[in-house]
């Protein structure tokens, strides 16, 4: 995305296998996303006691954010970006979006052919979390408005997983008559190394740039889902995820690039810190931030390793800044 | 009859003082600066299609090109927090003067002429206040500097001959100093306005930046037929708290918020590169950093997204549709509601397409 732009001088014969990408890494993806949302929206129609969806929650969010990665085709084309999760949310979006629905008590949760019409931050997995995490004013109301995220979490991914073939068949037909979609195989490539350069970018800016904050302010509550002490864990996953992204686009340059990668995730599983709570003590503070630097390290190994290579550098005007 | 040596002086002083017009270099219909494979900076005339109609070097990077209404002549202004700007003749290649800022000033990158195309402004920042000023210059005096006049603001940026003839600035409210690069000194306190003015520097409307968003800083403008101004702004606070980055101005000392989605938002790094208004009551506006172009209709609605690298140069054609440069070397058109690849360039194309 952002600063995982692109140069069209250098068409270096690149080793990005698109094919292996789509098929050992998104569908497979996809697929998980759809299932263990379907087995969530199952037991919360069955049982919407928090206490009783918490581990197909934890499923179906590890799920989600093992494959949030990916966002151009399917979920780019029917804007459920935000819809699947609605963080960062510094304007409290989600809790407002509740709010509202809750207060008014409102029957389209009743309804889960419109439920897609209501603020995309009420509907996620980010909205979902506070259902289950915080007390709620009326529980039968929650319940309802648990079934209906749920519910909703599920269809999303079926039209998601239902739609990642034919866009990939887009992908594998790059540059051929008839396909407006990509001009060539390089741009298909292109493509899917925006999405592992942003992924690692959000990780280092997001994930953990905003619980950091400044050493004289860090900014726990900042951290996403703190609430399901989930924050270090979706850094984990992410990188994993990244990880085998990064593994099916290069052949040769994987050693740098894995050593990068074990690097950071030894900081993470080391931190012991669900919540990222510990960025307001400076030695906690201090090992969080190392992290951020190992997370630093892995995009300097990915650019040099894969980006340089398939002719991709930063964007000239995504740069300028003026 | 004149004697060869009179005639080739003739030659030498028409090359100074082109007089040839744009139909003559190929009909453009806008102009990009541009870095070509080898990393050199060049000026390019586009023509609706895409193709290059001229291109011509420049000495360094330049940011966007003010175009003579007429002449095929155009001004490459260095970007911020540049003092020079190059004259191109456009028909030659050759650059027939440079205008420098006076001691305490810099340019902003943007420059437009008048309506007749005898004068050329240029906002500028006087480092020592750091008011916003702009320049006049005298073509016909061989751009001589004649006077100035305040911009109403801090850090103006885009300017813009409207319709009637006036100009429109885009204060972006923030002050920076030479020695301190692009450090911004006074984001607490910022406040960006759009300020129209007659040519002879008289204000005639002023469109602040609502309090509540002052953090808004508008830097580039552009004008369709009518009047209207689509104005787009680079957010200087949380990402993530970004309002709308793209607003419509009607004359009446407002700025009206165009309608973005928060999917959209949430791309763009709080960052607008390029705005256009090109077709009855159709808006375009870029994000580089996103990746993204968008669409609006005369309401401010935003009726299409667009994905493509590094977007940023918008410009509009006379088919009514709307230019699109990259820095992938790649130009498309906005046309309908579809944003259409017309062709690659080896080059990265910079910032700003400027209407011809």
């Amino acid at each position: 995305m952002r600063f995982a732009l692109i140069l069209p001088f250098l068409a270096l014969p690149a080793h990005a296998d698109v094919q292996t990408v789509i098929n050992d890494h998104i569908l497979p993806g996809y697929a998980r996303l759809a299932d263990e949302t379907t087995e969530l929206a199952t037991a919360a129609q069955a049982n919407c006691a928090p206490d009783t969806l918490i581990s197909s929650f934890h499923a179906a969010y590890d799920a989600w954010i093992s494959i949030s990665h990916i966002q151009f085709g399917p979920l780019e084309d029917q804007a459920l970006t935000l819809s699947m999760s609605f963080w960062p949310d510094p304007k409290n979006s989600t809790g407002k979006a509740l709010a509202r629905l809750t207060s008014e008590a409102d029957p389209i949760v009743e309804e889960p052919e419109t439920f897609g019409d209501v603020s995309a931050a009420a509907q996620g997995f980010t909205a979902l979390e506070r259902m289950l995490f915080e007390p709620q004013p009326d529980a039968d109301y929650a319940c309802q408005l648990t079934q209906a995220i749920a519910a909703g979490l599920a269809q999303k991914a079926d039209d998601l997983n239902t739609a990642w073939p034919p866009f990939a068949e887009l992908m594998l037909t790059a540059g051929e008559d008839g396909n407006s979609r990509f001009q060539s195989e390089l741009e298909a490539q292109r493509t899917i190394y925006t999405s592992l350069s942003t992924g690692l970018e959000f990780l280092h800016d997001q994930r953990l740039g905003r619980p950091l904050g400044t050493y004289d302010r860090p900014r726990p509550r900042r951290a996403e889902a703190w609430r399901s002490e989930r924050s270090l864990r979706h850094i984990e996953l992410q990188l994993a995820a990244l990880e085998r992204l990064a593994a099916t686009m290069t052949d040769n340059n994987l050693v740098p690039i894995s050593a990068a990668f074990a690097e950071a995730q030894g900081r993470a599983d080391a931190l012991n810190d669900p919540a990222l709570a510990g960025v307001a003590d400076p030695a906690q503070h201090f090992k969080i931030e190392v992290l951020q630097q190992a997370v630093r390290a892995v995009q300097v190994a990915v650019i040099d390793g894969i980006g340089t290579p398939l002719g991709i550098t930063a964007g000239f005007n995504a740069l300028d800044g003026d | 009859m004149p004697s060869r040596r009179a005639f080739l002086a003739g030659l030498t002083s028409a090359s100074l003082t082109p007089t040839l017009g744009w139909a003559d270099v190929g009909n453009p219909v806008a102009l990009s600066a541009a870095m070509d494979q080898s990393g050199r900076y060049l000026l390019v005339g586009l023509t609706t299609q895409g193709d290059i109609a001229f291109q011509v070097p420049l000495p360094a990077r330049g940011h966007a090109a003010a175009a003579h209404p007429y002449v095929a002549e155009a001004v490459a202004i260095a970007r911020r927090p540049g003092t020079f700007a190059k004259v191109v003749d456009c028909s030659t290649g050759d650059i027939i003067r440079t205008i420098r800022t006076p001691t305490g000033r810099h340019f902003y990158g943007h420059g437009a002429f008048s309506d007749d195309g005898t004068l050329l402004f240029t906002p500028e920042n006087d480092i020592a206040s750091g008011q916003g000023r702009i320049g006049i210059w005298d073509r016909s005096a061989g751009y001589k500097r004649i006077g100035e006049f305040t911009s109403a603001g801090i850090g103006p940026h885009e300017i813009l001959r409207l319709p009637n003839g006036a100009l429109a600035v885009a204060n972006g409210g923030i002050h920076t100093h030479p020695a301190t690069g692009r450090t911004k000194l006074n984001i607490d306190t910022m406040r960006p306005n759009l300020a129209v003015f007659d040519t002879d520097g008289e204000l005639k409307d002023f469109a602040e930046v609502p309090d509540a968003i002052h953090h808004n800083s508008l830097r580039h403008i552009s004008a369709a037929p009518d009047g209207t101004v689509v104005c787009g702004f680079q957010w200087q606070g949380d990402p993530f708290e970004a309002p709308s980055l793209v607003a419509l101005y009607n004359g009446n000392g407002t700025l009206k918020p165009a309608d973005m989605d928060d999917t959209a938002l949430y791309q763009l790094d709080g960052y607008i590169g390029s705005v256009s208004a090109f077709g009855p009551g159709r808006y375009a506006a870029s994000s580089p950093r996103g990746g993204l172009a968008f669409q609006f209709d005369a309401s401010g609605q935003q009726i299409g997204t667009y994905r493509a690298h590094d977007v940023c140069g918008l410009c509009a054609t006379p088919d009514g549709s709307c230019l699109v440069t990259d820095g992938t070397g790649q130009v498309h058109a906005l046309v309908g509601d579809r944003l259409i690849h017309r062709t690659t360039h080896r080059l990265a194309f910079d910032n700003h397409l400027t209407a011809i």
